[in-house]
């Protein structure tokens, strides 16, 4: 009997492994603490499996699991990392200006495509502050509807649609800066 | 519509998350409105370098045997009095490290059961499906040809099924092509193409049907993924993905289309 709950949930959360990994390694940001927490979060998912009980998404109930996780495995500071504070204050620490998209730069197609450099987006990514990060992650990468993200963040779906659109112009606002910044030393060098 | 409401909604525009009417109406607001077109476009250039350039980690192949270990390991500790609670300090039970080579047998037995098919629960076409695309999930089980040329794929999968499935040149739709394999789908030799849409991979799969009725589109959601149906030609299709089920919605449309 316990042989088939343990291969029921293996069937159902074995093949979310990629997506439940991806959101850990975004958390985490190492693969050592990525797969510690992952590890805790399916062992806390087979613990509670009973409670999930073939609910409509297991994918939405994993993933929630694996933020969940990685928030208790913050506050008992097993993380290297700096990580923020999880409650709605942390919305106001990030500077207003940053937050606002602003006029559309003249730039038709804007600096975003044209990065060959990818190095730069994922940089940026993860310097986002978590909660930004986790619902920019749960949308382009796992694709997931607001009302999904909703869930696994555990916030009413207007608040992930404000960090969702603070999080783009905060790496709208900071792609300009930086890409501004990499571009002033060398019409500098040309300059001179 | 007034600018600010506009810029407002261009995010759960993007985002697919606008209603038909809603989506009307802004769309007239930012054909009228060069500001508003501009921060669209900046919007979707940015959708777009998000979706294709930001690292996808997939888990690292030893660590399915470290959970399917652990969860071995915790499975008959279950009963109540042993059952600790989350929040143990090391992510690896202590034993793991003596008992490593019979836990991890222990793991491979685990993850078997996800090649060799499911205990015949699921015995319908809906869980073979599912089985199909699951069991194609995992390492080096996805495709058996893999090209993103279809003149490639079609005679591949002519020469070894009756059916095959539509394989077409759907990029430009936002599903290329990745390959085709022959799977067994409840006791049958089926051919499976593969798409692919961003991250997501989707299997499509066809089978003679012996009911020669044509069937509209029919949507089901199990276990996290999404499937959908539909018979032409006395042949019954089937696109299962994690996709969410608007998009694959939209690449049963274009398959069936092309079809």
């Amino acid at each position: 009997m316990q042989d088939d709950r343990r291969r029921r949930f293996e069937l159902l959360a074995l093949p979310h492994l990629d997506a439940a990994y991806n959101l850990a390694r975004w958390l985490a940001g190492n693969s050592a603490d990525a797969e510690d927490v992952l590890q805790d979060a399916y062992l806390r998912a087979f613990r509670y499996f009973d409670a999930f009980r073939g609910g409509p998404d297991i994918r939405v109930w994993l993933l929630s699991i694996v933020r969940n996780t990685f928030l208790s495995w913050v506050k008992e500071n097993r993380s290297s990392r700096l990580v923020f504070v999880p409650d709605d204050h942390g919305t106001e620490a990030a500077e207003p200006a940053e937050t606002m998209w602003g006029e559309a730069s003249r730039d038709p197609e804007s600096l975003m495509l044209r990065a060959a450099d990818s190095g730069m987006l994922n940089r940026l990514v993860e310097d986002l502050p978590t909660e930004y990060r986790e619902v920019l992650l749960l949308r382009e990468v796992e694709e997931m509807s607001y009302r999904d993200i909703s869930s696994v963040v555990g916030v009413p779906i207007g608040t992930v649609m404000s960090r969702l659109a603070r999080s783009r112009a905060m790496l709208r606002h900071r792609w300009h800066a930086q890409s501004a910044k990499e571009a002033s030393p060398k019409e500098n060098r040309h300059g001179v | 519509m007034e600018c600010d409401r506009a810029s407002a909604l261009l995010h759960p525009l993007i985002d697919g998350e606008l209603g038909f009417v809603g989506r009307q109406r802004l769309l007239r607001h930012v054909a009228r409105c060069g500001g508003c077109a501009g921060r669209l476009s900046e919007l979707q250039a940015l959708q777009t370098a998000l979706r294709t350039k930001l690292q996808y980690h997939r888990a690292p192949p030893a660590l399915a045997a470290r959970i399917g270990a652990a969860i071995a390991h915790e499975s008959p500790s279950l009963a109540p009095a042993r059952r600790r609670l989350f929040g143990r300090r090391s992510g690896v039970p202590a034993g793991f490290g003596l008992a490593g080579g019979l836990v991890g047998a222990a793991a491979g037995v685990a993850l078997t059961l996800l090649v060799t098919g499911t205990p015949s629960r699921q015995s319908d076409a809906v869980g073979a499906v599912l089985d199909s695309h699951v069991r194609s999930l995992l390492p080096n089980h996805l495709t058996d040809v893999v090209t993103s040329d279809r003149h490639t794929v079609k005679p591949w999968l002519s020469s070894r099924v009756d059916v095959s499935p539509p394989v077409r040149d759907l990029a430009d739709e936002g599903f290329p092509l990745i390959g085709g394999r022959v799977d067994y789908v409840d006791g049958h030799q089926v051919g499976v193409v593969v798409y692919r849409h961003d991250r997501h991979i989707i299997n499509l799969l066809a089978w003679s049907s012996p009911s020669k009725a044509e069937e509209g589109l029919k949507t089901l959601s199990r276990q996290g993924f999404n499937l959908m149906t539909w018979r032409k030609g006395g042949v019954t299709f089937w696109a299962v993905s994690d996709l969410e089920a608007a998009e694959l919605r939209k690449f049963a449309l274009a398959v069936a289309a092309a079809s």
